[in-house]
């Protein structure tokens, strides 16, 4: 990994070397573009063919002229053979080929010779047999001019030729030297090249290992993972999450979050989600998700958290951990702490009646030494003076009298027997030694039965019955029970009215109930008294001088609600009016 | 042609012995595989070829010239040549083979004329191949340079 001592060099290194590979790749391209435009033959370079097809024109006009001598050639053939020597002449004056002349030196000589064709031409024209010899004369120059200059332009091409040659080698040398360098430079690159591509790949596979155990920790976690980019569409869904939510990843990733679950597009998920992608981290406990073809949801904890990478969020991550079993032993214990608190209470309440029973018969016991010694005592003063007044008249007494006497006492007696019954009955309610059998009976009956019985015991009391349009007047209920409530409320009303003042019984009634109302025209009782009335042993502020056990009322209260009714206290209006609640007999459904 | 040489000899007859001589004279030569095997052609025939004229540098010049000849496919083509390559010699023995590919790629002419002036013996006339080196690069090169034959007065087809 650490090739290079510090990173910077592991970059100029290459640059420099990228320099010079340009450098002396230019370098070597202009030389070879120079040697590429050197290599050019010029053809005043060919002076030495030029120079021999000169001789050879000289030498053949020579022979030509000798064979004329001897009269073996004509004139033609001497014209022919001067042309071609006059026009060798002429070559060699034109302009390249005159500067080669000039540049060996030979430029004067040349001048002169073409001057001496010129006197040549007319002993052409005029040749005549014998006369070749001066013409030879007048040639020789010739042919010598031409071995000269070929041998000085042989030396001369040859000079410039080696010269070309060693600037060529030169340059190739140069460039040669240049490819060396281009060579070194580009083994440095490719060394650098290798060296980096290697440290890629290293990085790569790292990066792929890294991202790879990523993955695994992602697939292998046991909490559902599943992130979302800034449009809400969803880029990871891990298998326990497809497991949760019951969805494979290919159902899920690449597609609008709300659309994978309805469970993402609840409220309080869809604002984790929000505050995620900005920025800001929350958590959601207990969330009812209900998978796909599960009735029973899943309770999971939710984390939101923004996914970051530098300063920019890239999405939100979402962690869901399923807490169905913890939310369950929640649920239980719940559920156990209410049981245990309705247990206390009830406990408490049954601590409390007892408690109450017990103060009850405190209070019993105390009211009714009271009671008794108030009560009881006087029917027995009425008694005993009746008595002691029969005894003091003894035989002055008259039957009449006696009977008077005798009866006031027995009315005493009879008081005082009503008196422990009624308080006898209480203690056997107490005891719960009184159960109510209840069968079909008509109210209007009992009623009429009720009422008699008081008219004769009390015939100075007008009792008034009505009865509303109530329908059937039968109630379901224990007949003796009712006839005893009836009792009471009647003697109660007869008790505490005014002498001669009716008493009405009036029987009425809704879809459930019969109500039997039983009115006196006494005086209202004040708001303590009527709160308390139904309490045992309890005497109104309107009961003085009048005997009684405040046992009545209480009895037929408890008698009535025995049977599934009620006895209240009716508020308001003139007098005062109690009423009995009874149900009515409704038939068995069969 | 015969007939119309004739009436032209007879016209000129009267001009002067010299240029009626120039003309009649056989300025070139064609052997090989052409239509009669032999062509002996005067400066008259020559010249009743289309003329054409091109300006170009030479490698033995200075400066550009402007040069009137025919051109050399014009010549095989009158004569039915069938071969491929021309042997063409000049009059100092100097013979190179030219592909006739040459004359079919390049406006390759044989020039009569420099400059407006007829080429002579006593300098590169009667008779020059020239190439035009100027108008293509692939001719300035020295293995096209050797096929400017001058005093040329023979082709042989082969």
């Amino acid at each position: 990994m650490k090739r290079f001592a510090t990173p910077r060099l592991g970059l100029i290194l290459p640059m420099i070397a990228v320099l010079v590979f340009t450098v002396l790749l230019l370098f070597s391209l202009i030389r070879m573009v120079e040697v590429q435009n050197a290599m050019r033959v010029e053809a005043e370079q060919n002076m030495l063919w030029v120079f021999h097809q000169s001789e050879v024109a000289a030498l053949r006009l020579t022979e030509t002229i000798a064979l004329a001598d001897l009269g073996h050639a004509g004139t033609d053939d001497l014209a022919l053979r001067f042309d071609m020597l006059t026009s060798r002449i002429a070559l060699l004056n034109d302009g390249p080929q005159r500067r080669f002349v000039e540049q060996i030196g030979f430029g004067a000589d040349l001048t002169a010779l073409t001057r001496s064709l010129s006197e040549i031409a007319p002993m052409i024209d005029n040749f005549t047999p014998g006369s070749g010899a001066r013409l030879r004369d007048a040639l020789a120059p010739f042919a010598r001019f031409f071995g000269r200059a070929a041998n000085m332009a042989m030396i001369a091409e040859w000079n410039e030729l080696g010269g070309r040659l060693e600037t060529y080698r030169y340059q190739l040398r140069q460039t040669i030297a240049s490819l060396i360098g281009i060579m070194g430079a580009g083994g440095i690159l490719t060394v650098t090249l290798v060296l980096s591509l290697r440290q890629s790949r290293q990085r790569n596979r790292l990066l792929q290992q890294e991202r790879d155990f990523s993955g695994l920790l992602i697939s292998s976690s046991g909490e559902g993972i599943l992130a979302v980019d800034h449009d809400g569409r969803c880029t990871l869904w891990n298998g326990a999450m497809a497991a949760m939510v019951g969805k494979p990843p290919e159902q899920a990733v690449g597609r609008m979050l709300a659309e994978v679950a309805g469970f993402f597009d609840v409220v309080t998920v869809r604002q984790g989600i929000k505050r995620a992608l900005g920025g800001e981290t929350s958590q959601l406990t207990f969330q009812p998700l209900f998978a796909g073809d599960c009735d029973r949801p899943l309770y999971v904890d939710l984390r939101f958290f923004p996914m970051r990478n530098g300063g920019a969020i890239l999405g939100a991550i979402l962690f869901i951990h399923d807490a169905s079993d913890r939310h369950a032993a929640q649920q239980k214990d719940a559920q156990d702490r209410d049981r245990l608190e309705e247990l206390v209470s009830e406990r408490t309440r049954d601590l409390d009646n007892a408690l109450q029973r017990e103060r009850s018969a405190a209070d019993l016991y105390r009211n009714f030494a009271a009671m008794v010694s108030h009560q009881f005592r006087t029917p027995l003063a009425v008694a005993d003076s009746a008595l002691q007044r029969l005894i003091r008249r003894g035989p002055r007494a008259d039957p009449n009298e006696v009977a008077e006497r005798a009866g006031r006492a027995r009315g005493a007696i009879a008081g005082l027997t009503r008196l422990v019954e009624s308080t006898l009955d209480a203690a056997r309610l107490d005891a719960g030694q009184i159960g109510a059998r209840r069968v079909k009976c008509d109210l209007a009956e009992i009623i009429q039965t009720v009422c008699a019985r008081r008219r004769d015991a009390a015939p100075d009391r007008p009792i008034k019955v009505r009865q509303a349009t109530v329908g059937q007047t039968t109630a379901f209920c224990d007949p003796a029970h009712a006839e005893q409530v009836l009792e009471n409320l009647l003697s109660n009303a007869d008790k505490y009215a005014a002498p001669k003042t009716p008493v009405s019984v009036m029987l009425l009634g809704d879809g459930e109930s019969l109500f039997c109302d039983v009115r006196n025209a006494g005086p209202s009782m004040d708001d303590q008294d009527r709160q308390q009335i139904f309490e045992r042993n309890f005497r109104g502020a309107n009961s003085v001088g009048i005997t009684g056990t405040g046992i009545g009322l209480f009895m037929a209260r408890n008698l009535a609600r025995m049977q599934g009714g009620d006895v209240t206290l009716q508020p308001g209006g003139e007098g005062v009016t109690f009423r009995l609640i009874l149900p009515r007999f409704t038939e068995p459904q069969s | 042609m015969r007939m119309r040489t004739g009436a032209l000899m007879a016209g000129l007859m009267l001009v002067g012995g010299a240029a009626l001589a120039d003309r009649n004279d056989v300025m070139l030569q064609v052997t090989g595989q052409i239509a009669g095997g032999v062509a002996a052609l005067t400066r008259d025939a020559l010249h009743a070829l289309p003329s054409v004229t091109i300006e170009t540098s030479t490698v033995v010049t200075d400066g550009v010239h402007s040069f009137t000849g025919f051109l050399m496919r014009d010549l095989l083509d009158h004569l039915g040549a069938e071969g491929d390559r021309v042997t063409a010699i000049a009059m100092n023995d100097y013979a190179v083979d030219i592909p006739i590919a040459d004359f079919y790629d390049y406006d390759v002419i044989v020039a009569y004329d420099m400059g407006g002036e007829a080429l002579t013996r006593d300098d590169k006339g009667p008779l020059w191949i020239v190439y035009p080196r100027d108008d293509h690069d692939a001719l300035q090169d020295i293995r096209f340079d050797y096929r400017w034959v001058w005093q040329l007065y023979r082709l042989d087809v082969q």
